[in-house]
């Protein structure tokens, strides 16, 4: 034993003597009396404690005690009864689990030791310090939280969160912390637990409380906000919105340590990350918004623990940063008024591009986070997004392996993609030029064949938005690399969503007369057959209404007409669309019905003729009449919002399908129509706007804008960016684009939808009905100025 | 008179801070010591201190001054006498006086191993305080003048500290330029040599051990007291000063 202790005092906080004595091989000795029941507890408890020093020298040191086996030789030495051998083994333990690479898997090797841990936890304050710190370190896993959960961890680690030792208390709050981190049922476990009557929750907002130290309110803080999103905690609760977001905020300011603001930023960032009301609180408490922008200037790296023995060099400018942009990025995750604010941010365009190109991937995650963020806003799509070079960095970044960063990024190249210039406008087309220079389309189409959903949604998404208003060049690009061959899967695609964006690229392909017939003739028969194959599967209304949409813009074309006209078939089923219950399915039908008898086009009257064999006009007619009761409840049924429109949008086509016959008359009625209501014009016209979204009408109904009113140059302008809108599929954001100089705020309002849906899951037709609410929403706004 | 104008109201102070503006008035141990022994004889002379500022709690001020002090014997009576209870197991103050006597003899290595024993993890914990261990030590070495030993110490143990740490490396040279002076007493750095240094490696050591700030509460309160008095001095407001802590005295309003 002598000779033990003299081993012991020389090594104790010598590290050259830990080295001296490992390359010595003393490891396996002390393991061997560690292990051997027959020499005394006190030799035994004095090697464990070498072995306890030994860990606390360099990584290495660590490493070679973990190679050598002495993890389960002391977990084997906690069955033991006597304490002080147990505390020994357990302090051991507590520094290799410590260590940067904790031998987590012994843990849960053998199934009794997790229950003789709990077990043993009330023995000694000792004790207590070493498991709940054993335990904050080897919960990497779901199943790690469940089977802590389910031997019962949580009523043992309740009672010593009011302990009065604040070294137990501090892990404590850590092992609840990674106990619950998004992990619902241990969540709801833990938030439903008391101790002596007192819920957990209560117990950690006691902790919360501005006498402790700032360490444990963060901790604590740490802990209700993981109970929150683990959906065990109501947002809106006194708990989380009085107590755990102020407390997050206060660990923000300057006044804490730069550890402390890093951590706080990072939680507020996943506490408000998907709450719109508590993005909305954050805002505007104390100043966050230029609190975080301080982040972003701060440049040195400095050292901490210069006092332990470990020395660990922390790039605190990295770190600040990374954390501002995650903070940044939820703030502004709904809402346009502080995504402005945020945009305000001195320079932080420029932090984001530079941070994009930056060595650590934190940062990069961080920077594309907030990008994506950011470019939810249209306003900032156009103007400061278009002022900087975000696609370089950005793109190279999609090249890079990081799952995390490659989800973000794609969303965000999602985003950036959507192109809502409503004609040639100079300045944009020379970007789009540089993201296919930069192989945007065969990211993309990378994406498109992934095996994760997500991904294969992303990539999809952007070469919808990328084929919109683009050039034949690029549209034949998008085909070839993505082939015919994996339209098809995608359009077999089990997600919805995908099948929606699969037909959405295909309709914003077959835009425009001349690209339509340009494109039928080379891939008309697959997309024909697509368009069969989905009509004839079983699909919801609105995968079919993008199908039949897909079809009026065939019948647009020249020669693509033939297409469906050849197709008795597909006549056929056109015919029973027209008549479908669904309103929305009875308009496109009609849509592309019109399309097909347009007058003033070639063989227009071939063409009626064969319809009228068919028997459309008696189904037109039938529908005019229906459309007076009838159809117009129906209408008004489906929603009310969007019933005016919808009204006015299926009378006029049926109407104009009735004047076929009737020749020049048929522009004699309609320009009577609109003549009728002189007072409403404005209003009508933004009507007309509205349907023609919902219709997803083509170039019949705008030929007709274009023909009506030669007197009046402005709305004649106006109309014609009604063409383009009509081929986005979502329509809401190109139209906002149209509104933009009139009505800056509504306009952002409506491009917040779109984008939040190109996060979550979009039914876009929905959307692009809101504008009816424009006035109602204008006056809430008006009234809240006051 | 207005306050207002002089202090900002709204001024956060961080608890560091404001025991750095404490750590300029000091109370001595001899004052507290005379103000413990008031209290326990006669029980109520300093009334304001112990029963106003901590309205009834004065009795567990008593013992935990006691206690951080190390006076166990009194501690024990105490406990006897008051019903109080320690807050921490009073053979455990054996431990710690048994430390500090060891370091303040100068036999640190007998101290060292006395920590060791009884935390084993503190020393490879707080290198920085092991490293004020051997220094001590290695300060005693030269006292003795026993230079190789001292030597010797040094690069055996002490070459390692200044490799891991700059700041521990200019210490190390301070001690060892003592070993160039003929009288090391008196030269520049024969600070390190007075009996006060052993006092503060002691107390660096006790405060380790008790793992908390090692202040007495009591003396905080004082301190808070007569860093109130003095404020208050500095904007000549008139109120009944304490002029003598030993036995509480306070003064007459009107002669401030």
């Amino acid at each position: 034993i002598t000779v033990n202790r003299q081993m012991k005092n020389c090594v104790i906080g010598n590290n050259r003597q830990k080295t001296l004595l490992i390359d010595q091989g003393v490891i396996p000795r002390l393991l061997q009396w560690v292990i051997d029941d027959d020499v005394s507890i006190e030799l035994r408890t004095e090697a464990a404690i070498i072995l306890g020093s030994l860990a606390k020298g360099t990584e290495d040191h660590a490493n070679s005690l973990i190679e050598s086996g002495c993890v389960s030789v002391l977990l084997k030495g906690l069955l033991n009864s006597s304490l002080p051998f147990v505390e020994a083994c357990l302090r051991c333990l507590r520094t290799l689990f410590l260590s940067p690479s904790p031998p987590e898997e012994h843990i849960y090797q053998d199934a009794t030791i997790v229950p003789h841990l709990i077990n043993i936890i009330s023995k000694s304050i000792c004790t207590q310090e070493c498991i709940t710190t054993i335990f904050a370190n080897c919960c990497k896993t779901t199943d790690d939280q469940n089977t802590l959960c389910g031997n019962g961890a949580i009523a043992a680690l309740a009672p010593l969160l009011n302990s009065p030792t604040y070294k137990v208390q501090m892990p404590t709050l850590k092992c609840f912390a990674v106990l619950c981190y998004k992990n619902e049922t241990v969540s709801k476990t833990t938030a439903t637990a008391t101790y002596n009557g007192e819920a957990i929750p209560t117990l950690l907002v006691k902790l919360l409380a501005r006498d402790k130290t700032s360490e444990m309110q963060m901790a604590a803080a740490k802990c209700l906000t993981y109970l929150c999103r683990g959906g065990a905690l109501p947002p809106r609760s006194n708990i989380i919105l009085m107590k755990t977001l102020p407390t997050l905020i206060r660990m923000c300011k300057k006044d804490r340590t730069l550890g402390e603001n890093v951590e706080g930023a990072e939680t507020l960032a996943y506490l408000i990350e998907e709450d719109a009301e508590l993005q909305q609180v954050a805002s505007i408490s104390d100043h966050i918004i230029k609190t975080l922008a301080d982040y972003l200037r701060y440049t040195d790296v400095q050292q901490i623990n210069s006092r332990l023995s470990q020395r660990k060099v922390v790039n605190w400018s990295n770190e600040l940063k990374q954390a501002a942009f995650r903070a940044f990025a939820s703030l502004g995750a709904n809402d346009e008024e502080i995504r402005k604010r945020i945009i305000e941010t001195e320079n932080l365009m420029e932090h984001i591009v530079t941070a994009l190109s930056s060595t650590d991937i934190k940062v990069q995650v961080g920077a594309a986070r907030c990008l994506h963020s950011l470019s939810r806003s249209v306003q900032q799509l156009r103007t400061t997004f278009h002022d900087h070079a975000v696609w370089k960095p950005l793109m190279n970044l999609m090249s890079k392996e990081s799952e995390e960063l490659l989800a973000v990024t794609s969303s965000t190249l999602c985003n950036l993609l959507l192109e809502f210039s409503p004609g040639k406008e100079v300045g944009i087309q020379p970007r789009q030029k540089t993201i296919l220079e930069l192989g945007a389309i065969s990211i993309l189409v990378k994406l498109a064949c992934k095996t994760e959903v997500s991904m294969r949604l992303n990539g999809i998404w952007g070469l919808m938005n990328m084929a919109f208003q683009a050039d034949i060049n690029v549209k034949t690009q998008i085909i070839e690399a993505i082939g015919t061959e994996q339209l098809f899967k995608l359009l077999s695609d089990s997600n919805p969503l995908i099948v929606m964006k699969t037909l959405g690229l295909i309709r914003n392909l077959l835009s425009s007369k001349q690209h339509i017939d340009q494109l039928m003739k080379i891939y008309g028969t697959q997309i024909m057959q697509a368009v069969v194959f989905i009509l004839e599967g079983d699909h919801m209304v609105e995968i079919k209404e993008q199908t039949l949409c897909i079809l009026t813009n065939v019948a647009d074309g020249d020669e693509a007409k033939g297409f469906i006209m050849e197709n008795e078939d597909v006549l056929k089923k056109l015919m029973t669309y027209m008549v479908h219950t669904d309103v929305k399915l009875q308009i496109s039908a009609t849509s592309c019905i019109s399309n097909l008898v347009w007058n003033e086009e070639e063989g227009a009257y071939n063409r009626q003729s064969k319809l009228r064999e068919l028997g459309v006009q008696k189904l037109l007619q039938q529908l005019l009449s229906a459309s007076d009761p009838v159809l117009f409840d129906k209408v008004y049924m489906y929603d009310k919002k969007v019933s005016q429109g919808f009204d006015v949008g299926i009378e006029e086509i049926v109407m104009k399908m009735l004047q076929v016959d009737a020749g020049e008359i048929y522009f004699i009625v309609l320009s009577e129509c609109i003549k009728n209501t002189p007072k409403d014009k404005p209003r009508q016209q933004n009507r007309h706007i509205n349907h023609a979204h919902i219709n997803f009408d083509t170039f019949a109904t705008t030929t007709k804008y274009q023909n009506t009113p030669k007197d009046k140059p402005r709305q004649q302008n106006r109309h014609i960016n009604h063409v383009h809108i009509n081929f986005d599929t979502f329509a809401t954001t190109a139209k906002c684009h149209n509104t933009l100089k009139d009505k800056t705020r509504q306009q952002t309002r409506y491009i917040n939808h779109a984008h939040i849906n190109f996060d979550t899951y979009a039914t876009t037709t929905k959307y692009q009905n809101t504008p009816k609410d424009k006035t109602g929403q204008q006056n809430r706004q008006l009234s809240k100025n006051y | 008179m207005n306050f207002g104008s002089s202090v900002e109201k709204l001024e956060e102070v961080s608890k560091e801070e404001w025991t750095e503006r404490l750590g300029d008035v000091h109370p001595t141990r001899t004052e507290m010591n005379k103000l413990i022994m008031n209290y326990l004889v006669t029980g109520n002379s300093n009334k304001l201190i112990m029963n106003y500022l901590v309205t009834g709690n004065s009795n567990k001020l008593i013992m935990n001054y006691l206690v951080t002090e190390g006076f166990k014997e009194a501690a024990e009576k105490f406990r006897v006498e008051s019903g109080v209870q320690p807050s921490i197991d009073l053979d455990q103050l054996d431990e710690r006086i048994k430390i500090r006597e060891a370091i303040q003899c100068g036999k640190i290595e007998e101290a060292i191993a006395l920590v060791n024993n009884l935390h084993p993890e503190l020393l490879d914990n707080d290198r920085y305080l092991y490293f004020h261990l051997q220094q001590q030590h290695l300060i005693e070495l030269i006292r003795d003048k026993h230079v190789e030993a001292a030597l010797e110490y040094a690069q055996t143990h002490l070459s390692e500290r200044g490799e891991e740490n700059p700041e521990i490396l200019s210490e190390l040279e301070r001690t060892l330029a003592l070993l160039a002076f003929e009288n090391p007493e008196d030269s520049p750095f024969g600070e390190l040599l007075h009996p006060s240094q052993r006092q503060k490696v002691a107390s660096e050591l006790n405060a380790a051990i008790l793992e908390t700030d090692s202040t007495p509460n009591l003396a905080n309160l004082l301190k808070l007291l007569l860093w109130s008095q003095e404020e208050l001095d500095k904007r000549k407001v008139k109120y009944p000063r304490m002029t003598d802590i030993a036995t509480a005295t306070i003064e007459d309003t009107k002669s401030s």
